[in-house]
C-alpha cells in the first residue's frame, strides 16, 4: 500500500493533465444539465436593470481582455440582452486596450440579434488610456474624455446621448473587470464623487476580493466568474455558453477536489515512515 | 542646471499633488474645469507612456537579432508578427469591423490575438490542478482550515456541487460575505493607507524613484 | 446556421492550430510553443501601437486641435492640447541620454496629478466607508421593537456584523509587525491567522474555477472547430501537432545521442 502511495505521489504530471482535459472535455460532448442557482447578489443586478424605466442610460464597461473572455463575454453578452430588451440606451466602452476588438465583436452581436441600431440605442466608445483620469474625465465633460465612438462617429449630438453631459447623468453602471483597472477604479474614481449606482461583475480570481465593496453597499450586485454569467442567463431565461459550460465546471471542481483528498490520503499514509515524503 | 534637473521636478509634483488634493473639497467652477481639462491632457500623456513600453520591447528583442543569440529566429517571427499587424493595422484605419463586416484587423484580431491570449491563461488550469495535488497537503491546523475552506467553496460554486451537497451553498456563501470579507476589508483598509502614505511622500518629495534614478537626484 | 465564409473557415484553422501550438507546451517546452509564444506578444504589441496611434494622437490630440484651430486660429485656448502633446514628447526623450532629464518634468506633472486624486478618494472610498460598514449598530428599531439579528444566513444580521468586526480587527493587527504578539495580542493574531486561512481557502477555490472556466472557453472552442464545416480543423491539425512533436522528440534524442 505504501509503495502504492509513494508512486502515486510522484505521478507525472501529464496524467493529471490528461484527467483535467478529460473532465473538462466529456461533459462539453455530452453535457448532463444541472439547475443553476441563483445568488443574491446577481439577482440585485438583474432587479436593478429590470425596474429602469425605458430609454435609462445604461453605461457597460468591458474592461478586460481576450484572457478573460470565456468568463466576462457570458456576462456582457447576458446582460446586454438584458439592456436591449428593456430599451435602454446603453454606452460601452473599455479600458483594457486589446479587449477593445472584443468589447466590440461582442455589441455588434448582441445588438444584431436584438435589432438594435449603433448610435441611437447604443453606442460604443472604444478604449481610452488614463483609467482613473479617463473616469475623472468622463465625470466632468463625456465629450472631452470620447470626441468620438469607436467608429469615429463626432459624440456631441448622437441620438443615444441625448441629455448626457457626464457620468452624473447615467441611470446604472456595470464594470466587467478581470483586474486592478476595474470595479474598485470605478468606485473611487467615478461613483464616490459623481453618485451613479453601480455592479461588478468580475472573473473568479478577483471575485473575493470585491466582497467588502458589496457589503458596504459601494456596489449593489456581484456576478462572480461563470457561475456568475450562468446565474444571469437563468435569471433573463436565455441560455448562453455560461450555461453550456457549467457542467464542465462542476466535472472539473470534482476532478480537483478528489485529487487534492486522495494527495492527503497518501501523504497521511507516508506520513509515519522516517522523513517526510517529497 | 542642478534646479532644473532636480528641484523644478520636484515643485512641480509638490504643486500638482496639493492642487489636485484641495481641488476634491472646491466645488468652484474654476476648480472643476481644471480638473476637467488636466484630466483630459493625462489621457493623452498616458498614450505616449504606453509607446516607451513598446519601445523597451523593440530594442530588447533587437539586440537579440543583432546579436543572434541563442533563439534569435523567435525574436524574428516577433517582429514579423508586430510589423505584420501594424500594416494590417494601418491598412484597416484602425478598425476591426466597418458596418458590422469584420475588417482584416478585425480578423487578425478574432483569429490570432484572441485565441492566443486565451491560450496562454488558460494553461494555467492544468498547472492549478498539478499543484493542488502535489502541494495542498493538511499538513497543520491552519493548513487543514485553507483545505476545507477551499473545498467547501469550489463545492458550493458549482450546480453538482449544490446539487450533491447543498448546504455547501449556503456555508459558501455566508463565507464569502462574512469571514472572507472582513479579511479582504482588513487588506484593503491596511494596504489604502499604505497607497496614501506614499502618495504623501511623493508630494512631499521624500520619495523619488519615479524621477528615474541618476546622481543629481 | 449561415454559410460560412473562406475567412471565416481560414480563421479557424489559424486559431486551431496556435491554441494547440501552445497546449503542446504540457508535454514540454518546444519550437512549436515558442513560435506561438513570440507570435502572441509581437500580434499584441502590434495591435497595441496601432489603437494607441488612432485613439491617442489621431482621435483625442490631432483632430480636436485641428478643429480648434481651424475655428479660432486667433484664441490662446485653442492651442491648449499643445501642452499634453509637448509633456508626452518630454517623456519619450528619456531614450536621449543628453535630454533625458527633461523627461522628469513630464513624470513629475503625471505622479503629481496622480498622487493628488488618489489621497482623497482613497480615503473616502477604500477606508472610511469600509470603516462605517465594519462598525454597524447591532440592535435596531423595527415593528416590534428592539432587536437584533441571529440569522448566520443574514450577512446583514447582527451575529454576522459582531463576526465581521472580531475579523477585521484581528486580521488588522495580525499584520501590524510593530507590536509583539504575545498574550491577548497572541490570541488575536492567531484568530486573525484562521480568518486569513478561510479567505485564502475561498480565494483559491475561486482561482481553481476561474481557470476552469478558461480552460473550458478554450475547449468549447476547439470542439467547434473540429466539425465538418470547418474541415476537421481541430482534429487535423491535433494529429499534425502530435505528429510534430514525435519528429521533434526523436531528433533530440537523436542529437543528445550524437554528442
Amino acid at each position: 500500500m505504501k509503495e502504492f502511495a509513494r508512486r502515486m505521489v510522484g505521478i507525472d504530471r501529464r496524467v493529471i493533465f490528461l484527467l483535467i482535459a478529460g473532465a473538462v472535455l466529456l461533459p462539453l460532448v455530452k453535457p448532463f444539465g444541472l439547475p443553476i442557482k441563483v445568488s443574491p447578489e446577481v439577482k440585485a443586478v438583474y432587479d436593478y436593470i429590470e425596474a429602469l424605466p425605458e430609454r435609462s442610460v445604461f453605461l457597460l464597461s468591458f474592461d478586460f481582455d481576450p484572457s478573460s473572455k470565456p468568463e466576462l463575454e457570458p456576462q456582457a453578452v447576458a446582460l446586454l440582452r438584458h439592456a436591449f430588451r428593456k430599451n435602454l440606451r446603453v454606452m460601452g466602452m473599455t479600458h483594457w486596450l486589446t479587449g477593445t476588438g472584443l468589447a466590440d465583436g461582442v455589441f455588434s452581436k448582441v445588438a444584431a440579434e436584438m435589432e438594435k441600431e449603433r448610435g441611437k440605442d447604443y453606442v460604443f466608445l472604444g478604449w481610452s488610456p488614463g483609467g482613473g483620469s479617463l473616469i475623472i474625465a468622463m465625470g466632468q465633460d463625456l465629450y472631452k474624455a470620447f470626441p468620438s465612438d469607436y467608429s469615429k462617429t463626432p459624440t456631441p449630438g448622437m441620438p443615444v446621448l441625448d441629455g448626457v453631459r457626464n457620468l452624473r447623468d447615467v441611470d446604472y453602471m456595470v464594470s466587467l473587470a478581470a483586474g486592478s483597472s476595474g470595479i474598485e477604479m470605478w468606485y473611487v474614481f467615478g461613483k464616490d464623487k459623481y453618485r451613479f449606482e453601480m455592479a461588478g461583475g468580475s472573473t473568479g480570481v478577483i471575485a473575493p476580493g470585491l466582497y467588502p465593496f458589496l457589503r458596504s453597499g459601494q456596489i449593489n450586485g456581484l456576478i462572480g466568474g461563470l457561475q456568475g454569467a450562468a446565474e444571469y442567463e437563468t435569471l433573463i431565461t436565455q441560455k448562453g455558453t455560461a450555461t453550456a459550460g457549467m457542467d464542465a465546471q462542476s466535472a472539473a471542481h470534482f476532478v480537483i477536489i478528489i485529487l487534492v483528498l486522495l494527495c492527503n490520503v497518501f501523504y497521511f499514509m507516508l506520513r509515519g515512515e522516517k522523513g517526510r515524503p517529497s | 542646471m542642478i534646479f532644473l534637473k532636480r528641484q523644478l521636478p520636484l515643485i512641480i509634483t509638490f504643486v500638482m499633488g496639493v492642487a489636485f488634493t484641495l481641488q476634491y473639497y472646491i466645488p468652484h467652477p474654476i476648480s472643476e474645469e481644471a480638473i476637467t481639462n488636466v484630466s483630459k491632457w493625462m489621457q493623452i500623456i498616458s498614450g505616449f507612456a504606453l509607446f516607451l513600453g513598446l519601445a523597451s520591447l523593440f530594442h530588447v528583442h533587437a539586440v537579440k537579432i543583432k546579436r543572434q543569440v541563442p533563439g534569435w529566429g523567435y525574436s524574428l517571427v516577433l517582429y514579423a508578427g508586430m510589423l505584420g499587424t501594424i500594416a494590417v493595422g494601418f491598412w484597416s484605419h484602425g478598425e476591426t469591423r466597418v458596418a458590422g463586416a469584420q475588417t482584416s484587423f478585425g480578423w487578425l484580431y478574432d483569429y490570432t490575438m484572441v485565441p492566443l491570449q486565451g491560450t496562454m491563461f488558460s494553461i494555467l488550469a492544468f498547472f492549478i490542478a498539478s499543484a493542488a495535488y502535489r502541494a495542498f497537503r493538511a499538513r497543520s491546523r491552519e493548513a487543514s482550515v485553507l483545505l476545507a475552506s477551499a473545498v467547501i467553496v469550489m463545492m458550493g460554486r458549482v450546480p453538482l456541487g449544490q446539487f450533491l451537497v447543498p448546504w455547501t451553498w449556503d456555508v459558501t456563501q455566508c463565507l464569502l460575505n462574512v469571514l472572507n470579507s472582513a479579511v479582504r476589508r482588513a487588506i484593503l483598509i491596511g494596504v489604502s493607507m499604505g497607497a496614501v502614505a506614499l502618495s504623501l511622500k511623493i508630494i512631499l518629495g521624500i520619495e523619488r524613484s519615479y524621477l528615474g534614478g541618476g546622481r543629481d537626484q | 446556421m449561415p454559410e460560412l465564409t473562406t475567412a471565416t473557415i481560414l480563421g479557424a484553422w489559424v486559431a486551431a492550430g496556435l491554441t494547440l501550438f501552445i497546449y503542446s507546451f504540457l508535454y514540454k517546452d518546444n519550437p512549436l510553443f515558442k513560435l506561438g509564444e513570440h507570435l502572441y506578444v509581437g500580434i499584441s504589441v502590434g495591435y497595441s501601437v496601432v489603437l494607441v496611434w488612432h485613439t491617442v494622437f489621431l482621435r483625442l490630440l490631432w483632430e480636436p486641435l485641428r478643429k480648434s484651430v481651424s475655428e479660432a486660429p486667433a484664441l490662446l485656448e485653442s492651442y491648449i492640447l499643445l501642452i499634453p502633446a509637448i509633456l508626452g514628447v518630454l517623456m519619450l526623450v528619456r531614450f536621449i541620454p543628453r535630454i533625458a532629464w527633461l523627461s522628469r518634468i513630464a513624470f513629475a506633472f503625471v505622479v503629481g496629478f496622480g498622487s493628488g486624486v488618489a489621497i482623497p478618494r482613497t480615503v473616502s472610498a477604500l477606508i472610511l466607508k469600509q470603516i462605517e460598514d465594519t462598525v454597524n449598530p447591532l440592535i435596531t428599531m423595527g415593528a416590534n421593537g428592539l432587536s437584533m439579528g441571529l440569522d448566520l444566513a443574514s450577512p446583514q444580521s447582527g451575529v454576522n456584523t459582531i463576526i465581521l468586526l472580531i475579523g477585521v480587527v484581528s486580521v488588522l493587527f495580525y499584520f501590524f509587525f510593530s507590536v509583539e504578539h504575545t498574550g491577548p495580542g497572541m490570541v488575536t493574531a492567531r484568530m486573525g491567522v484562521y480568518f486569513v486561512m478561510i479567505a485564502f481557502g475561498a480565494a483559491f477555490g475561486y482561482t481553481v474555477m476561474s481557470r476552469m472556466s478558461l480552460l473550458i472557453g478554450r475547449f468549447s472552442d476547439l470542439i467547434k472547430f473540429s466539425g465538418a464545416e470547418y474541415g476537421y480543423a481541430t482534429l487535423i491539425l491535433l494529429a499534425v501537432t502530435v505528429l510534430t512533436l514525435i519528429g521533434w522528440e526523436a531528433l533530440v534524442r537523436q542529437k543528445g545521442q550524437g554528442v
